[in-house]
């Protein structure tokens, strides 16, 4: 600000507003800073932790965003020439230049994918704040249309997801403009303009004789030599951004109908990516960009250049309720590896054969989750799966239910849906589903509490099939069918409620919050809540008169699942050497295991019955040896019934290794263990995700 | 909030601890909090905590200078008196020695001693020497949170549940039979896998 000689208000950069003027409060500042105690502070009632983290010290640039900001606001901007049109007045420069702003708003892309606002990634482009007044440059105008569309088009998805993980972030616009009029033909201009270049692309290839007939086409840019290398670079650019377009609209269609389509889109979208990769190398030759060979890879486009038309400070007043703080672009090669790594895990959901069987939703989605697929992804998993309150947006909850609790097809029609608590198991699965497709931190927590609510529910059902049925007959006449069916959906809701339990347990080695002392524990609960499990899909199968074959593959399926934890604790205590009864430890157990224990997963586990069973556990090594040989043995012959199951065949593979492994450690340690006390046992998480491969070092 | 990463070794090293006496200490712990974190805090943040929990605030001096500071607080949240720890910062060439583990418990001593049922706190996934801080002194990692802080990386939420007279083994107990023993292995048909139990007692036992 000017000062000239402060006897009236120096002008402003900043205009005052409606109703206001600008003022210089000087004086009155510091008397109230000699008024004031050290120590004294001024404040609201309601002046709490938040408003104090929220508050910033004006002019400190870590906090003050305005201060770092070159423009008060976009016209300023645009009037001192940061968005200009056409980007270069020498075409070859301006085609290279669009090519760099396509190139660094996929970085912004990737980056606000990755979780973080719309405001400082896509719409730090100027070009993007003013879309109108590109369209004298059909290229750019075009291409920032089409991004503008998709990104609109992909805050819908999520924004429907609506699980509010702690990626809330992504979807607040915050009054940027994501829509705009006639957006829904933003394609067929992007066509329209990939069609023209084309055209340039071939008249440029074509030998001598035929370029007479082509003549009349002008090129894209001036330069006869680079003409082919610059079309090339840029069709790919257009026909990925409108293939991807394609995807996230197909893949909104309802009930998954648009899925075929979507796969050949999503392949065109990854043949696509690698030519853009490849144009790299034209692209740096041409361009004097100052970079050596290591810089190139962290910037954020091709060439290597600055992108012109960027500010993302612009923003920072829409960046509400704190101010920004400054965060880094991804670099234009990880931006790519973020869309090929999207496109093949949507590409998996797409190929999902949508199956009818609840216990194949669950196995796809655990599976799927091994990808640490990202928000996008998973947004989208989830709204494949949970459409109008039904499965897939066609099956209905109920008929789900039955056909997973082993009961008759006519079952799904019975009346006994209309128990209100029925209705209310149906959203409980529904809400479960949404959990079981969020991140894995996240995941954890709500799959923890709502094992609360799955214990409530099948209290409610018991009491409500009670009221209803008088006492459960201990062996079922078929003759009552009400009764049949209430004890079936009783049973599969326990059996739910475990595989929740389990699913919770599990999470917790991903997200690495047990330490090796707790392992004991954790295995142990994991161990007991098996047993339940497969005693409840047990007990499901064995109580109806479906083919023995489909019973012997299933029960076997989760008896190997409770063989193989069941080799597991004993091996802990053995080669931890000691077996943890101290009082403090109970602390740890009813932390860990506080919310399973709530909900009575299993009945009556407690820290007593615990330390009881380890302690019957001081068995001798060789019987422990055979655990693990058992478990090699159960897991060769389980190969043979799952032969066409690939995702169950690795896990058997996975197991054997740890049983192998675990089986030489046991061995090592019997033998050398007191003759050698420098030997140290590690657990390592080498072969399998959550059961541990002990290592035997010489410290 | 953030935590400073330290390590820990064995040495007693001529160090004062000191409770927060007032005014003159606030600059130290600003100056030592702004040197090592690249987030910056409010004056008004620091001294939310200082005037409202003088007492959860020590800093430790090595030859009059100021080279460690723990910052907390405590209060009700969700039914559980609660204490926090907010910041927590040793002097690079100081660490190693032991103070950030005197500073944060002389800290939960007091928290303890005011009725504090737990105590919690944040820390980066990839602060190592934190968590075995925090680890040793008993805290478990009860959640991991996605994305926590501003750079993109994961934190865990340490917590210390102190003991309690309901947790003794008087409550909560069953029998339980035939867990699945050793000697035989078992055969896993279903007449072994079921547990006999008795009836759950004590409902009102349960913790919130």
């Amino acid at each position: 600000m000017q000062n000239d000689g402060g006897s009236k208000a120096p002008q402003s950069l900043i205009p005052s507003g409606d109703q206001t003027v600008w003022t210089d409060v000087s004086s009155l500042l510091h008397s109230a800073c000699t008024d004031l105690w050290d120590g004294e502070l001024i404040h609201g009632e309601n002046f709490n932790l938040f408003s104090a983290m929220s508050a910033l010290e004006i002019m400190d640039p870590k906090m003050d965003s305005g201060i770092v900001c070159k423009y008060y606001s976009v016209d300023e901007a645009i009037e001192n020439g940061a968005a200009p049109i056409p980007v270069s007045s020498d075409k070859t420069d301006d085609v290279q230049c669009v090519i760099d702003i396509m190139d660094h708003l996929l970085a912004c892309e990737a980056t606000w994918h990755k979780g973080h606002s719309l405001a400082q990634t896509v719409f730090s482009c100027i070009y993007l704040l003013r879309l109108e007044r590109t369209s004298s440059h059909a290229l750019l105008y075009s291409y920032c249309r089409v991004t503008r569309a998709t990104c609109n088009a992909v805050v819908s998805a999520v924004s429907e997801a609506r699980t509010h993980e702690e990626e809330d972030i992504f979807t607040m616009a915050y009054g940027l403009p994501l829509k705009g009029d006639g957006d829904e033909k933003c394609v067929s201009m992007l066509h329209a303009v990939d069609e023209t270049i084309s055209r340039q692309l071939r008249a440029c290839k074509a030998p001598l004789s035929k370029k007479r007939v082509l003549e009349d086409i002008e090129p894209l840019q001036i330069n006869p030599d680079l003409e082919e290398g610059y079309c090339t670079a840029v069709v790919c650019r257009l026909r990925f951004r409108k293939h991807f377009h394609h995807v996230i609209t197909c893949m909104r269609r309802p009930q998954g109908r648009g899925f075929e389509l979507a796969r050949k889109h999503i392949a065109s979208c990854l043949s696509e990516l690698e030519c853009i990769l490849k144009s790299a190398v034209f692209i740096r030759s041409n361009c004097a960009c100052g970079s050596c060979e290591g810089e190139i890879d962290n910037k954020t486009t091709a060439s290597g250049r600055q992108p012109i038309g960027f500010d993302p400070t612009l923003n920072s007043r829409l960046c509400a309720p704190t101010p920004p703080r400054a965060i880094k672009i991804l670099s234009w090669k990880k931006a790519i590896e973020y869309f090929q790594k999207l496109l093949h895990d949507l590409d998996i959901i797409c190929s999902f054969p949508l199956d009818p069987l609840f216990e194949g939703v669950l196995n796809f989605v655990t599976e799927f989750q091994k990808l640490q697929p990202d928000l996008v992804a998973r947004a989208h998993l989830q709204l494949l799966l949970v459409q109008d309150g039904k499965l897939y947006g066609r099956e209905p909850v109920f008929a789900v239910i039955c056909k997973s609790a082993a009961l008759p097809e006519v079952a799904k029609n019975h009346d006994i849906q209309k128990n209100e608590f029925i209705s209310q198991l149906g959203q409980l699965v529904l809400t479960s589903l949404k959990i079981l497709c969020t991140n894995a931190a996240w995941q954890r927590r709500k799959l923890g509490k709502i094992i609360q609510d799955w214990r409530i529910m099948y209290l409610q059902l018991e009491l409500a099939f009670r009221k209803d049925f008088g006492e459960l007959p201990s062996t079922s006449n078929d003759e009552n069918v009400s009764v049949k069916i209430s004890k079936h959906i009783l049973v599969w809701v326990e059996e739910q409620t475990y595989w929740i339990a389990l699913r919770f347990l599990l999470l917790g080695f991903e997200l690495e919050l047990y330490s090796p002392n707790d392992y004991c524990m954790v295995y142990w609960y994991i161990y007991v809540v098996s047993i339940k499990l497969a005693e409840k899909t047990h007990l499901k199968l064995t109580s109806n008169n479906d083919n023995a074959k489909r019973k012997g593959k299933k029960k076997k399926d989760h008896l190997k699942d409770a063989a193989k934890v069941y080799q597991f604790p004993p091996v802990v205590l053995l080669l931890q050497c000691q077996i943890y009864l101290a009082e403090g430890l109970t602390m740890r157990f009813f932390q860990h295991f506080e919310l399973l224990q709530k909900a009575c997963i299993p009945d009556q586990m407690s820290y007593l019955s615990f330390s009881e069973s380890t302690n019957h556990a001081r068995f001798s090594t060789l019987h422990m040896y055979n655990y693990f040989k058992d478990a090699q043995k159960i897991a060769k012959e389980l190969k043979s019934s799952f032969s066409g199951n690939p995702d169950r065949l690795a896990e058997l593979r996975r197991i054997e290794q740890v049983a192998e492994h675990n089986a030489i450690a046991l061995n090592l340690v019997c033998r050398l263990g007191t003759l050698d006390p420098s030997l140290k046992v590690y657990f390592e998480y080498s072969h399998h995700s959550h059961f541990a491969t002990a290592v035997v070092k010489r410290s | 909030m953030d935590e400073e990463r330290v390590k820990e070794g064995e040495e007693e090293c001529e160090i004062e601890y000191v409770s927060y006496g007032g005014e003159h200490h606030l600059p130290l712990i600003m100056n030592l909090v702004d040197q090592e974190l690249s987030e910056p805090y409010s004056i008004f943040t620091y001294r939310y905590f200082v005037y409202l929990w003088p007492n959860l605030s020590f800093l430790a001096f090595h030859k009059g200078k100021c080279i460690g500071t723990v910052v907390c607080k405590m209060g009700e949240h969700r039914n559980t008196f609660r204490g926090y720890i907010a910041m927590l910062v040793v002097l690079k060439p100081y660490r190693g020695k032991g103070i950030a583990t005197e500073l944060v418990t002389r800290s939960i001593k007091v928290m303890m001693e005011s009725g504090c049922e737990e105590v919690t706190l944040e820390a980066e996934v990839t602060n190592k020497g934190a968590l075995a801080l925090y680890g040793r002194l008993g805290f478990i990692r009860a959640k991991r949170l996605f994305r926590y802080y501003l750079n993109g990386v994961d934190a865990f939420r340490l917590k210390l549940l102190f003991p309690r007279p309901e947790l003794s083994s008087g409550h909560l107990i069953v029998e339980n039979e035939d867990m699945p023993h050793e000697e035989s292995q078992p055969e896993l048909s279903s007449g072994h896998l079921i547990v006999e139990n008795e009836d759950m007692p004590h409902e009102e036992s349960q913790r919130h």
